[in-house]
């Protein structure tokens, strides 16, 4: 069974620059200000959900097993 | 009745102190037409951050698309020499809008994570460290020739594979680049100089790229080619535009960060108590406070309107960081340098899709040149009468800074 995850966008600190919409657009979405939501953590692979937050430029995604509480990104 | 505010950005008050001109047209006139140069200035931080994210409304495609001549005027003779700046300039991915900028911004984008920076660290303490023991032999230095340009010109050269060699003449061709921001009516020539001279320097490690891929850069902006997604020419500007962006901003980070804690000895003090600690949020107030980069371009993609006013299609706008990071709407008594403020939402590398790809980089060295100024030089003070900076209406380029420690 896939992992479960708990990925979340710290708002103090994205800058809009899109590309995790770009990566996994099923789990992340740019809202009406522009800042990315982690709209639904099961949209896509474990594996694309830490291209995007590796990609992201200042670091604002983080990445849970939603279980275990284990720590992914940063 | 408030007094008019004046519309010549280039006079000698305005380049020494952008903070009061920009400040006052924040305060009372926050998108500001500009009559002489037929220019809209956006000065707040919430328009600046909207401008920056709707991308679809506000293309970064300037100088393809501006309709209007250059500002501040240039002289007649040289309008050829201007077309070939639209050409070259045009050219940079930076220039593009999507999906094309998408496209681009991929290919590079990669290199560039906060991960695959943070493996430059090493080398940016080494390199800073040299530099360093160089300086305190002599008892003295220019922050700005001694170790803020060294240092970046050194990290982005190793980075593009760039011959050590031909490092100064790098230098040389940016610091012509750089005439893009000012406003002498004879820049063009100059500026031309730099960028043809640029094409012809880059044209053969480009060509050996092609042909043998390295795990350089510059290979990088090369896959970009054979991918089909940049024209020769669009890797010879990308290729420019890197060396020139790699360095001559974080020139202005390390030579203004400086020069701020000079101003400020207790935040000098924070700083020494716990280098290691407080560089990071250090960093991101030198970037407030006194931002490398000033202010940037866009032209209105449609009619929009902003605050009370209606920007027309093709309308160009400059965004202004400097009034931006200073707006008191976000940020508590702007204009105290206090490197504590967290969280620090600045703009000084701008936002949305065009946020600087170098950020991280550029942080880095940051980081390291002001946690080891802290840690090895008790005391810094500023060795001239009188600072002066380059008369740019994009950078904030301080032209020397002459310190002692004894
Ligand atoms: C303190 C240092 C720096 C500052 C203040 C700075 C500032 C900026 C700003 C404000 C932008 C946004 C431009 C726009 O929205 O039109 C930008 C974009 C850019 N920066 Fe930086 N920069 C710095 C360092 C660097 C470094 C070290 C590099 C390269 C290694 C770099 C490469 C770029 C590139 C390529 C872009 C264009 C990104 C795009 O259009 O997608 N910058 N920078
Ligand atoms: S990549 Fe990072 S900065 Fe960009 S929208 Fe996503 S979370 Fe925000």
């Amino acid at each position: 069974m896939a992992r479960k995850l708990r990925v979340w966008v710290d708002h103090d600190v994205c800058v809009g620059n899109a590309m995790c919409e770009t990566i996994a657009p099923k789990v992340f979405r740019l809202n009406e200000n522009r800042q990315s939501e982690a709209v639904d953590p099961e949209g896509d692979t474990v594996e694309k959900i830490l291209e995007a937050a590796e990609n992201c430029p200042v670091s604002a995604i983080f990445v849970e097993d939603a279980e275990t509480g284990e720590q992914l990104f940063p | 009745m408030v007094a008019a505010i004046p519309d010549d950005m280039f006079t000698p008050d305005v380049i020494a102190d952008p903070y009061n001109y920009y400040g006052r047209l924040r305060d009372e006139d926050p998108v500001h037409w500009n009559e002489t140069y037929a220019l809209w200035v956006v000065t707040r931080h919430d328009d600046v951050t909207r401008l920056t994210r709707h991308h679809e409304l506000f293309s970064s495609a300037v100088f393809k698309n501006d309709p209007k001549p250059a500002y501040p005027a240039i002289d007649e003779s040289d309008l050829g020499l201007y077309e070939y700046v639209r050409h070259y300039q045009g050219d940079q991915f930076i220039q593009h809008d999507r999906p094309e900028h998408l496209d681009m911004r991929r290919i590079v984008h990669g290199y560039f994570t906060p991960k695959s920076m943070e493996a430059w660290r090493p080398f940016v303490v080494d390199a800073v460290s040299e530099l360093l023991d160089a300086a305190e032999k002599k008892g003295r230095m220019d922050v700005m020739r001694d170790l803020a340009t060294p240092l970046p010109v050194l990290v982005i050269a190793q980075m593009m594979g760039v011959p050590r060699e031909d490092r100064p003449y790098v230098r040389q061709l940016a610091e012509k680049l750089l005439y893009i921001g000012r406003g002498e009516h004879n820049r063009m020539p100059v500026l031309t100089d730099g960028m043809k001279g640029m094409l012809e320097y880059v044209s053969p490690l480009v060509d050996e790229r092609i042909v043998r891929p390295g795990d350089d850069f510059i290979s990088v902006l090369a896959s970009g080619e054979k991918k089909g997604v940049f024209t020769r020419h669009q890797v010879l500007v990308n290729t420019s535009l890197l060396l020139l962006a790699g360095h001559e901003t974080t020139i202005n980070l390390i030579c203004n960060g400086t020069l701020a804690f000079i101003q400020h000895p207790d935040q000098w003090a924070l700083l020494k108590k716990d280098s290691a600690g407080a560089a990071k949020w250090a960093t991101e107030e030198c970037l407030r406070y006194d931002a490398p980069v000033k202010s940037i371009q866009r032209l209105a993609s449609q009619d929009v309107e902003m605050r009370d006013k209606v920007m027309r299609k093709n309308d160009r706008i400059r965004w202004f960081i400097s009034s931006a990071n200073r707006d008191p709407n976000v940020f508590a008594d702007p204009d105290r340098f206090d490197i504590t403020r967290q969280p620090n939402p600045h703009v000084a590398f701008g936002n949305g899709v065009h946020h600087c790809l170098g950020a991280t980089l550029a942080r880095v060295e940051g980081q390291e040149v002001f946690k080891a100024l802290a840690a090895r030089f008790p005391a810094l003070q500023v060795d001239t009468q009188e600072l002066q900076y380059q008369p740019s209406i994009t950078f904030r380029s301080l032209k020397s800074l002459p310190v002692t420690w004894q």
